[in-house]
């Protein structure tokens, strides 16, 4: 499967991190089929897994790492210059729907009330990039909320805005104060986050309309009263 | 939860399913969560030629299809087949399930796209959603698709139009169906006029590509090729982007440029047959025989399970490396003319109903022999090939390779013949005639091909500058590999001639002139030099008189 990642640099010449970015490739595809294993346990087994704390756990921290593994390799991509955002005219309720579907085993085992607003609308963007950080922005609200997540979208000053809120604690101010975090001062004790972050600025980044770029929001409160995570999208 | 349940019936229920996955597992979780939401009739298929088979005997409303299957088949050369044998119509879904990063591997393949992918894993509640809109969208655009299958164009054009009013959520679709409809009827100003509306709302890529399709289609190269360099400047791993401006620059005469581009697509997308196939088509017209060599390989390689297959690919990649083993005799020279020789095995094995397959093989062969000093096999093999032509009714192809051949183990007058009686019969086609000129001129190795058309070049520029010392001994130099060359030969009198005028030399140079005019003595009249030798013959006999 990784045949793509390699290219023909001389044998001893050896890239390491092309060798990295293979590896996690690799563990990538393995925590895949891992996901798909517990989908299907989920299945078989009915009430008696979905109420199991320790699978529930066993679920979040599978699609955590898979999440983290798939930054990973964007990083790497964004770092070679080869990440470019793919942008077309996206349905986005259905869009939306899509991503909290991917979460939905997750939630009802989690007993999380999931609200989705979005109007008619539709906007432009990388399918599979915003995806992906709403894939972990979502996984990580479901870590830190108590009982809610709204996922909502809205225009406003001709951006497209896609927001994930929870009624958890919200983000600490240092996150708040810079949503950007520098990569070479990683805190361990908020490292995946971090990285989380940096990538969704990235990638949000990486959709630009005329003079305008995309960008991320974070802020406290609103009407579930946690974290609230915001793309802008021109 | 989903959104199948409120219409009148369940939409999942009347379609027809085809799962392909070479995991039973998979196979089995999928035909559940389908039976889950309604279906009733699932097919299953383990591999790609299953797949094919069922398709051939049943109809199949969707397709979901794991990109990749083990050996034998992937997802891709799956759905090429069922779209290229129309085995699949436009009203079908088929719908490519990949593990996240291998969607690149399915990108920038040239013909057909999915109509839609699926990432794994794939939970049954995203698998509900997906597909639910899927089908929805479906059953919106059926109408239009219907027409399409049926190649009713104008018919689907009209109801694309009214779709625009009363269905926008598919507005993206529309338009680039649209655009594509009046694009292949020909109607460049209402494509265009498609194109440049969605790009001065947003510069999208498909709205660019288009538009620059439609530039190269209306002959304005210069504007497509700026289009697309800028496009490709914005997005770098576009790869149809490449291919049309390849296209563009090979209309524009720059092949070498074109050949660059192509290259620089197969490496972005290297699962491509197509695409290395104009590029060596593009490298062999260049004269780049490694470069063609090895795009024909990969042709070869990529055929193995591709509907686009073709005896053809393989007698391609003989004759590219029998060229380049043509007079080596080192190692090098060795194994490409080894590697030739296993080629066409090869291919008769693989392709024993083909018609004509086994005379160009044979053709081959003699030329790979020839080339390696062994003239008695050479001569074999000739005859062989011999045996099963007729040549009152050889086409150009097989002629201009049977010349090639003669020349090769040293029958010139032979292939003279032949050639002078191909351009007889072909007189009308200007293509046909082009290629005896250029192996009349040039019956050597495409290296000393090279060699003599650098020192053409080189005293062409010379001639220019007024340096006619060193544009004789070019031109000299050139003719010692191609004595035959017909615009060398008038090149070299030309320059003579304005020696003498110039009184650098004697008169006594005209017996060169002569001597040139000698090589030329049977040129066919067809011949695009024909009137300039005639012209400087007359010349050079009142010369002589006077």
């Amino acid at each position: 499967m990784a045949e793509h990642l390699t290219d023909s640099r001389d044998d001893n010449d050896l890239n390491f991190s092309m060798v990295i970015a293979s590896a996690v490739h690799d563990m990538k595809n393995s925590l895949s089929m891992l996901l798909h294993s517990l989908d299907e346990l989920r299945e078989e087994h009915g009430p008696e897994l979905t109420e199991s704390k320790r699978f529930n756990t066993l679920q979040y921290e599978a699609q955590r790492v898979h999440g983290d593994l798939v930054q990973l390799l964007g990083l790497y991509r964004l770092q070679e210059d080869k990440l470019t955002a793919h942008v077309d005219e996206h349905h986005v309720p259905d869009f939306l729907a899509l991503q909290l579907a991917r979460h939905q085993p997750l939630l009802d085992g989690r007993n999380i009330q999931c609200a989705l607003q979005s109007s008619e609308i539709s906007g432009y963007f990388d399918q599979d990039l915003i995806g992906g950080i709403l894939t972990n922005t979502i996984n990580n609200a479901i870590r830190y909320t108590r009982s809610q997540i709204s996922l909502a979208a809205r225009e406003e000053d001709g951006y497209l805005v896609i927001s994930v809120a929870d009624d958890g604690q919200g983000y600490p101010q240092e996150m708040l104060d810079d949503p950007k975090p520098c990569l070479n001062s990683l805190d361990f004790d908020t490292g995946s986050t971090s990285l989380g972050l940096y990538f969704a600025s990235s990638v949000a980044h990486l959709h630009k309309n005329g003079q305008r770029t995309g960008f991320i929001r974070l802020c406290n409160g609103g009407p579930l009263g946690g974290g609230i995570f915001e793309v802008w999208l021109p | 939860m989903s959104n199948n349940e409120n219409n009148t019936g369940n939409p999942f229920r009347k379609l027809r399913y085809l799962i392909v996955d070479d995991f039973e597992n998979f196979r089995l979780s999928l035909r559940q969560m389908l039976r889950s939401f309604g279906a009733d009739h699932i097919e299953v298929a383990a591999n790609g030629q299953t797949a094919v088979q069922r398709c051939t005997y049943e109809h199949f409303d969707v397709i979901l299809c794991d990109y990749n299957l083990g050996k034998g088949k992937n997802g891709q050369h799956i759905l090429e087949e069922l779209r290229h044998r129309k085995l699949l119509k436009r009203t079908s879904l088929f719908i490519m399930v990949t593990a996240e990063t291998s969607k690149e591997m399915v990108m920038g393949a040239r013909e057909y796209q999915p109509d839609a992918y699926l990432t794994k894993p794939i939970n049954r509640a995203m698998l509900d959603k997906r597909l639910g809109d899927l089908v929805e969208q479906r059953n919106a655009l059926l109408p239009i698709n219907r027409e399409i299958d049926l190649e009713n164009l104008p018919q689907a054009i009209t109801l694309c139009r009214q779709a625009l009013q009363d269905k926008p959520k598919y507005k993206t679709w529309l338009l680039k169906t649209l655009a594509e409809l009046y694009f292949q009827l020909g109607d460049y100003t209402h494509a265009r006029k498609i194109y440049e509306d969605v790009v001065s709302q947003r510069k999208l890529s498909w709205a660019q590509l288009g538009l620059a399709r439609v530039l190269l289609a209306e002959q304005h190269y210069d504007e497509a090729c700026s289009a697309l360099n800028a496009l490709i400047e914005e997005q770098p791993d576009f790869v149809e982007a490449y291919d049309v401006l390849a296209k563009t620059l090979a209309k524009q005469g720059k092949a070498a440029k074109a050949q660059k581009m192509l290259q620089k697509a197969t490496e972005l997308s290297p699962n491509a047959l197509l695409r290395h196939k104009s590029l060596a088509d593009i490298a062999t017209q260049n004269q780049d025989m490694e470069t063609a060599a090895s795009a024909w390989r990969t042709t070869v390689t990529l055929g193995t399970h591709s509907v686009h297959d073709s005896p053809e690919h393989y007698i391609s990649l003989g004759r590219s490396l029998s060229d380049l083993s043509d007079g080596d005799q080192t190692e090098v020279g060795q194994n490409y003319a080894g590697e030739a020789l296993r080629i066409v095995s090869v291919m008769e094995k693989r392709f024993p109903e083909a018609v004509g397959v086994s005379t160009k093989s044979k053709l081959i062969q003699a030329r790979v022999h020839a080339g390696q000093g062994r003239s008695r096999e050479a001569n074999a093999a000739l005859e062989q090939a011999k045996l099963d032509i007729d040549p009152e009714k050889l086409d150009p192809d097989l002629g201009l390779d049977l010349a090639k051949t003669y020349y090769s183990v040293g029958a010139t007058q032979l292939a003279e013949a032949l050639l002078g009686d191909l351009a007889k019969r072909f007189e009308n086609d200007p293509q046909v005639l082009g290629q005896i000129e250029n192996l009349l001129d040039e019956p050597v190795s495409f290296r000393q091909k090279v060699k003599a058309r650098a020192l053409n070049r080189d005293g062409i520029k010379a001639f220019e500058g007024e340096n006619l010392t060193d544009a004789a001994s070019a031109f000299r130099e050139a003719l010692a590999l191609v004595p035959n060359h017909a615009a060398l030969n008038l090149n070299l009198i030309q320059v003579i001639l304005r020696q003498i005028d110039k009184q650098q030399v004697g008169r006594e140079a005209l017996q060169d002139c002569k001597r040139c005019l000698d090589a030329l003595s049977n040129l066919p009249t067809q011949h695009r030099q024909y009137r300039r030798y005639l012209a400087l013959k007359k010349k050079i006999e009142s010369m002589n008189h006077g």
